[in-house]
């Protein structure tokens, strides 16, 4: 039954691997953000990146609508004056805190979809997050979640164990599912956590010596897999990375999942789907504009992307990171200088194949006639259009129908990824 | 044809030994052979030790009871918690507001005060409670059955007022219930405070109605305290405005018929309009079950052949007891007792012992546990050992058969969360899965080694011996039943040989076998 379902190509995968020694990119003296150029010179597998901005972020101040007077009317006190935000297209701009953003949005390696969010009104946290990781908005008895679903239909890449991976100590809904995928919580301690090597490693092989001897069977293969993972981390030797390019990750947990992706990445282990979530964004209280608690997270935000950016060099060229969060907020600002729970929100791509410099989305606007329930930034663009394009141009996915059940696609294009 | 396979299967497949027997009863009633138990069971006669599992009353458990004394999250009700939950929720706002003005979003852990801290305890209580449970009570059959129903009508701990709806869900709800009847089981768990929050059927209402203390803002003569434009605006938003069918969908996909059940869209809106009304009193007044008129559809619904026209509450009651006895949802939850007890691909026979036990008495859960405890499947040699254990069961049998006490504090509970089962934590209303391909992945048996690792080191009850051949068949004997492989074995012996030190062998030895294959299946 559940025999056949790993494909052992992995050991011939394994064969190709050669790590940290001979990198397919050389150490870049530039420290400008790199803008990649398609390139058929080295064989490359595409890759995604999701961070999930948990507790709804404020889109609308991440991606600011300066050209709007209504969003000035609305928030007397957090709204980001417009001589401050980062001007990108006359009518939006970023937030000041994601200024290392501007150079990649200059180079058309980021965009930003606007007015984009779930077709459920659900404002509780819980339902929107597990709608938006299981892919079935108004659906809550969705076992797995889409990327997941992604990799159990798509079988065509070399599965290693490393294809899906979560940062995190627990696997989130949007992996969960029988496909295999990884939960790693910290590159340098995955194995077995033993402090003296050579015990680990006795230990270790005395393992994987056990359960060779398990016969077939999930218990065999999945065991197989692990040592393999663990095989594959100890020869890439996470404890000697280095960041390439004077690429500087803020200090803080967000920018040392990103430092551990880019390493993943770099260690050819045939990562497709790397996850990780980024909190603190329910920001009800107090929530500042150009300083404050939200500005804060969007720094440490901004400064993480374009450091990975900068790590990753040339290696852009196949990556998308793609940022979500379960909805936006209040247009209006609420007795507490802050925003309460509100419906669509903004969400970021960024990357070589990413058709940027762009706020894409049709913006609702934020009139009183124009929003949602009277009071929150109307959703013009389903999550599950921007997910989809990602898959089907980005990872090259062909049948979204077992990805995303009982979605149908308006047919209108994003634009995110170019075509 | 079919007959004659079966027969020869039969004859061929060598009859469990008493002592296998107990052993294979201890895994699936039980979670795990504690040193010596198989053999005490097998005295003491299987089927024998099966009827008193199935009678939990008569079985003292005074050693578990001065246990659980020590868990504080026992002596709070459901207000009491309520209460504490709200002094949290204020600390946090505090918190935020003194972090904004610092202009600092860090929250370092030492910085937050006592209300925060006893409730994150106490929540790491509940979870505890539930391994030390699983591993100390005598009473093993109904821990294992509190589990599955635990399951079987998820409630995600992290949603919410379900923060401290929780506990008194676990204690009041299911646990008194757990080999009662499956009709009062299903009714305690719709009325349940805990899944009406978590399902959302606190706040489905008949379209157009409204609260009385609305109604009376639109009286002239009487004067209200409170009109709709003083109620903050978070309360002012959750008004809510129609029927929402989550609770009425799950009802029917995941408690009841089950997903293939025969039953449509319409049929899920009917049911959460008979459910309109089944609500949540405000935390302040205890947040305990109230059926709220005002908000119940008073209209006709059709539904499964049966009518229903301003019944109140009465509407639910006769609707879950006709679900109880339907024939889809006798199957559904049989098939899943079956997958827990027997096998992940559970045999038909034995699913259909259970749902004729099930007609027979009216879901009585205990005629139906005899009738699968009962059923040749059960005993099958092919079913025997073919079950991967979840992080759970792997967990707490490892405790139970090296006689590590779990302590009060929450580590042996974050151990079986970094397996990939942190309890109560499932989001997802169907509960955590019972088969193989679910558990089995290559980190989460990285993750199973460690864990046995840890507990070898913790295995002092386990006697060290000079001679290694005498250690690891003490340890096949008290750890895997004598059912340990010859190839576990000899790599086991193999590791042993440069190993001088008699307690260091040990560790070795109890940890190889725990995290190795063999004791993954039960």
């Amino acid at each position: 039954m559940t025999i056949s379902r790993r494909v052992f190509v992995k050991s011939s995968a394994l064969a190709m691997v050669s790590f940290g020694m001979d990198p397919l990119f050389l150490p870049r003296a530039l420290f400008s953000p790199y803008r990649p150029l398609p390139s058929h010179t080295v064989s490359s597998h595409p890759i995604l990146v999701c961070l999930f901005q948990r507790g709804a972020v404020d889109g609308l101040n991440m991606i600011v609508p300066h050209g709007e007077s209504a969003y000035y009317q609305e928030r007397p006190r957090i709204a980001v004056p417009r001589e401050t935000v980062i001007d990108l297209d006359g009518h939006f701009g970023l937030h000041p805190s994601l200024a290392p953003l501007k150079a990649l949005w200059d180079n058309k390696s980021l965009a930003a979809i606007h007015a984009i969010g779930s077709p459920d009104a659900t404002r509780s946290h819980f339902d929107a997050q597990d709608y938006m990781e299981t892919g079935t908005p108004g659906v809550k008895s969705t076992g797995d979640g889409w990327a997941n679903r992604y990799c159990q239909h798509d079988r065509e890449h070399a599965e290693t164990p490393f294809r899906a991976v979560a940062f995190g100590p627990q696997l989130p809904r949007i992996l969960a599912g029988s496909a295999p995928s990884l939960a790693i919580d910290d590159l340098q301690a995955f194995g077995l956590r033993v402090p003296q090597e050579a015990a680990r490693d006795r230990l270790t092989r005395a393992f994987e010596e056990l359960y060779d001897g398990a016969g077939t069977g999930l218990l065999a293969s999945s065991s197989r897999e692990g040592f393999d993972a663990v095989q594959m981390l100890k020869q890439a030797d996470p404890t000697q990375y280095r960041p390439a390019n004077g690429a500087d990750y803020p200090p803080g947990r967000l920018g040392k999942t990103l430092l551990q992706i880019a390493q993943l990445i770099k260690s050819d282990v045939g990562l497709e789907i790397a996850f990780a979530d980024c909190s603190g964004w329910d920001t009800h209280v107090n929530q500042g504009s150009n300083e404050g608690q939200l500005a804060a997270r969007l720094r440490e935000l901004g400064s993480a992307l374009a450091a990975f950016n900068q790590d990753l060099g040339e290696r852009m060229r196949d990556v998308v990171v793609l940022t979500m969060s379960e909805f936006g907020r209040t247009i209006r600002e609420n007795g507490n200088s802050g925003t309460d729970h509100g419906h669509a929100t903004a969400m970021m791509v960024l990357g070589g194949p990413v058709n940027g410099g762009r706020v894409l989305g049709r913006w609702p606007g934020l009139g009183a006639d124009q929003r949602f329930e009277g009071r929150d930034v109307a959703v013009t663009t389903d999550f599950r259009d921007l997910f989809s394009e990602i898959l089907t141009r980005h990872l090259g996915a062909t049948d979204l129908q077992s990805v995303f059940p009982g979605y149908v696609s308006t047919g209108r294009v994003v634009g995110a990824i170019r075509g | 044809m079919h007959v004659i396979i079966l027969f020869a299967l039969a004859v061929q497949a060598p009859a469990l030994t008493p002592r296998d027997s107990a052993f294979h009863a201890l895994n699936r009633l039980a979670y795990g052979a504690r040193a010596g138990e198989a053999e005490t069971v097998a005295r003491f006669g299987v089927m024998r030790w099966i009827e008193r599992q199935l009678d939990p009353e008569h079985i003292d458990d005074s050693r578990l009871a001065a246990r659980e004394r020590q868990f504080k999250i026992l002596d709070y009700d459901r207000a009491d918690l309520a209460e504490r939950f709200r002094d949290v929720q204020r600390e946090r706002q505090r918190m935020q507001r003194e972090a904004a003005a610092r202009g600092d979003t860090s929250r370092p852990r030492g910085a937050e005060g006592a209300p925060m801290r006893e409730f994150r305890e106490l929540g790491g209580e509940l979870q505890q409670l539930a391994v030390v449970r699983a591993t100390l009570s005598e009473r093993q059959l109904r821990e294992v059955m509190v589990d599955f129903w635990t399951n079987h009508f998820n409630v995600f701990v992290g949603k919410g007022a379900d923060r401290f709806l929780l506990p008194s869900y676990i204690e009041e709800t299911i646990r008194p219930r757990a080999l009662g009847t499956f009709e009062d089981l299903l009714i305690a768990t719709a009325e349940s405070p805990a899944m009406l929050f978590y399902l959302d059927n606190a706040q489905s209402v008949a379209p157009g109605s409204s609260p009385p203390a609305q109604r009376q803002f639109l009286n002239p003569f009487r004067r209200p305290r409170f009109g709709m434009n003083e109620l903050p605006e978070d309360r002012r938003r959750r008004q809510p405005t129609g029927i929402n069918e989550n609770y009425a969908r799950e009802l029917l996909e995941l408690h009841t018929l089950g997903v293939d059940g025969g039953y449509t869209q319409q049929d899920i809106i009917e049911v959460a309009r008979i459910f309109t009304g089944w609500s949540i009193e405000r935390p302040e007044q205890g947040a305990g079950f109230v059926f709220r008129d005002w908000a119940h559809d008073r209209g006709t619904k059709h539904v499964f052949g049966m009518t229903f026209h301003d019944d109140g509450q009465d509407e639910g009651i006769r609707l879950l007891k006709s679900l109880a006895m339907q024939h889809a949802t006798m199957h559904h939850v049989s098939a899943k007792l079956c997958a827990r007890f027997v096998a992940d691909e559970p045999p038909d026979g034995c699913v259909d012992a259970a749902v004729a036990a099930w007609q027979r008495t009216g879901g009585d859960i205990r005629a139906v546990l005899h009738a699968i405890f009962t059923s040749p499947d059960f005993w099958a040699p092919q079913v025997v050992r073919s079950k991967v254990k979840t992080p759970l069961e792997f967990v707490v049998s490892a405790l139970r058969a090296t006689g590590v006490e779990p302590d009060t504090g929450a580590r042996v509970a974050q151990v079986v969360a970094r397996l990939g089962e942190p309890l109560y934590q499932q989001p997802a209303p169907t509960g955590y899965a019972e088969t193989e391909e679910h558990w089995v992945n290559s980190g989460a048996l990285l993750a199973r080694m460690n864990a046995a690792l840890m507990i070898a080191k913790a295995s002092t009850s386990i006697p060290t011996m000079v001679d290694h051949t005498q250690l690891v068949d003490a340890i096949n004997q008290q750890l895997l039943g004598g059912t340990m492989s010859a190839h576990t074995r000899s790599v086991i012996l193999e590791q042993l040989n440069d190993i001088n030190d008699p307690i260091q062998a040990r560790t070795m030895a109890v940890g190889l076998a725990l995290g190795g294959p063999d004791f993954q299946r039960q």
